[in-house]
């Protein structure tokens, strides 16, 4: 049941009408729902160990922002691996399978062709095409799967409504907590921050 | 065009090396202060059954070689097992040396704590390859036992077309280079390893990556033509231009699974520890799945081109193994070689945990036995006109002589193990060893 709300949610990304958006928990002044809370960080170790405090705040639905990859983030912000791995093992086994299917349908079951004198039945030939099938639904879950994991693509973002993020590509760190978190509270995710040693915590407001 | 000048004094040389010496000097102490490079946890006592486990497989192949003999129509059936053990036995020292040279090439880094498992295994080659030597005497010497081609009655054309490469004495000096090209490579890097160790000498890592490169070839083509001479020319009418990868792909994927299981037993004695991690297996882990896949496509690749053009002397190869008894191995091996241990390696939770790796490794190396069982026992079934004994008492047969050589393998394996420390003690890559992660 998790997971096919999970698959929802991340499908309402690119078709909003597959669920019905709830009144937001939180609205601004000027009526519009909360995005969340972001801070700013100087250095990398600070970012580092203010994602660790974060993590073990409890919070889930939360991101670090960085100019560049920071190892063993992954480990600080205690993230779950990844179900890329998953899908793609799914879309292995659906390639093979339809090479398989699409073979031995048309040239054995539907129309038994003989093909260079070689029995009807034989399953050589058809494994080239299970392989190549196989890989190719891979990739293209890889792919398309990593980008839907990502939400990409998109047009716009809320955080780009913020000034001071735009240093994300240059020389700052950022630490952002969604107000889609279970245990989002403003003043209490302020304090978090805060105590995290960031700075110009502000909020963000979400885009509708 | 304008040439910057600088003072030949103050020009690299092109030795000179990007670390300065007192830098060196410093890493290597910081090396050699780090707690897991402590001399208890970097050498290992002589494991009480190596010895045993040799004189076991000695017994074991002097029994194959007497019943060998005295059955009648069994000569052939004896010899073929033994080589089905000698040559796994080859391709795991095989894989050693050649990852070693793949290593000292690359310049890897996080391997180097395994590495000297790598070395020891490549140097123990002496062993398979003296038994080659004997193997090869004893076919030219009889007139040929497994090698048919060897004598032959009355007039052959296709042995008369093959004569310049098939004939004894050039068959006697390719297996005495084939032995004499591996175990210099093999000495000559373990030697520098271990001189690295008690000089600290920098330069002998670079020496080893200049080696390596002229060193592999040599490798590629004796392995390849020792595989034509002993694997593919029992049936001297078949011929597969693949055949040398072929048993390369089994030598690459027995070293890394035979340094896996040494791994197993050395952490399991409490060695190595924080020096072989779950990230080291992880890798490692990876040229056993790679190996496995590897294998599964050149001898798919070789099976389909001779399935397709049905070329009557390809065919027969696998024809005959397939009507005369040996379906199933070829089963055996679609499945247990290359379905099974996919599904199982590609999870990296196996990877990951050295001991279900060392399971997995000792089924890859059951399974390089298995293939080469494929290759060359039903070779005697062939040949053989009548035989004794009832079925068990050849499968029994085939078991003693494929363990005994296996046995007295591993004897040495162990032996050699616990002669020095467990990993190469000053090599200038080992800092990358020592904190290496994986971070996919």
């Amino acid at each position: 049941m998790k997971m096919i709300n999970d698959f929802m949610t991340a499908a309402a990304d690119y078709f909003p009408m597959l669920i019905g958006k709830g009144s937001p928990k939180f609205v601004t002044s000027s009526g519009k729902p909360v995005y969340g809370i972001v801070a700013e960080f100087d250095e990398t170790p600070k970012v580092f160990k203010a994602a660790q405090h974060v993590r073990d705040a409890g919070y889930t639905k939360w991101d670090v922002h960085s100019p560049f990859p920071i190892h063993d983030m992954e480990e600080a912000m205690g993230m779950k691996s990844t179900k890329l791995p998953l899908m793609a093992g799914g879309a292995a086994i659906a390639g093979v399978a339809t090479a398989a299917a699409l073979q031995w349908g048309t040239s054995f079951v539907l129309y038994p062709t003989v093909v260079q004198g070689k029995p009807f039945e034989a399953w050589q030939p058809f494994v080239p095409i299970m392989f190549e099938l196989g890989i190719l639904f891979t990739a293209f879950m890889c792919i398309f799967g990593m980008l839907a994991l990502n939400g990409l693509p998109r047009w716009h973002h809320p955080l780009f409504t913020h000034d001071r993020f735009m240093r994300v590509g240059n020389d700052k760190f950022f630490i952002v907590i969604e107000a889609t978190d279970p245990d989002f509270d403003p003043s209490k995710v302020k304090k978090v921050l805060e105590d995290a040693g960031g700075t110009h915590i502000s909020l963000i407001e979400d885009i509708d | 065009m304008e040439h910057i000048v600088t003072e030949s004094a103050n020009h690299p040389a092109p030795e000179a090396t990007a670390l300065s010496g007192a830098e060196w000097q410093r890493r290597l102490e910081k090396i050699a202060a780090d707690p897991r490079m402590s001399e208890e946890n970097t050498t290992i006592a002589k494991s009480p059954i190596a010895v045993p486990l040799f004189f076991a497989g000695l017994v074991a192949t002097i029994v194959s070689v007497i019943s060998g003999f005295s059955m009648s129509g069994h000569g052939m059936h004896m010899l073929a097992s033994i080589e089905v053990g000698l040559f796994t036995a080859l391709a795991i020292s095989l894989g050693g040396m050649f990852w070693v040279m793949v290593f000292h090439s690359l310049n890897a880094g996080w391997s180097i704590t395994l590495r000297r498992q790598f070395e020891n295994l490549g140097s123990v080659i002496w062993f398979p390859a003296v038994l080659l030597i004997i193997i090869a005497l004893i076919e030219v010497i009889s007139g040929g036992i497994m090698l048919k081609w060897i004598h032959h009655e009355g007039y052959n054309h296709l042995l008369h077309v093959k004569e310049p490469y098939l004939n004894s004495s050039f068959f006697i000096i390719r297996v005495l280079v084939y032995a004499a090209a591996w175990i210099i490579i093999s000495r000559c890097f373990i030697g520098w390893s271990k001189k690295q160790d008690e000089t600290g000498d920098r330069r002998l890592g670079r020496k080893s990556r200049r080696v390596a490169g002229f060193a592999i070839p040599v490798f590629a083509l004796t392995t390849t033509f020792a595989a034509f001479d002993f694997l593919m020319s029992p049936d001297y009418r078949f011929f597969s231009t693949m055949w040398g990868v072929y048993y390369f792909a089994s030598c690459g994927l027995a070293g890394a699974s035979g340094v896996a299981i040494i791994a197993y037993f050395l952490r399991r004695a409490g060695k190595l520890e924080g020096l072989v991690t779950s990230e080291h297996s992880h890798d490692l882990g990876k040229l056993v799945f790679a190996f496995t896949v590897f294998w599964a496509y050149i001898s798919f690749s070789q099976y389909f081109l001779i399935w397709y053009s049905n070329i009557p002397e390809e065919t027969a190869w696998f024809y005959n193994r397939q009507e005369y008894g040996y379906n199933w191995l070829f089963w055996v091996m679609v499945i247990g070689h290359f379905v099974f241990p996919f599904l199982l390696l590609i999870w990296r939770q196996t990877k990951r945990s050295l001991n279900l790796l060392a399971i997995m490794s000792v089924y890859m190396i059951v399974m390089v036995a298995l293939d080469m069982v494929w290759i060359l026992r039903p070779m005697a079934d062939f040949a053989a006109t009548s035989v004794d004994g009832s079925s068990i008492v050849r499968i029994a047969l085939d078991l003693v002589g494929i363990f005994g050589i296996l046995a007295m393998y591993f004897g040495l394996v162990a032996i050699k193990v616990s002669k020095g420390p467990l990993l190469p003690l000053k090599d200038p890559m080992l800092h990358e060893a020592l904190k290496h992660k994986n971070y996919v």
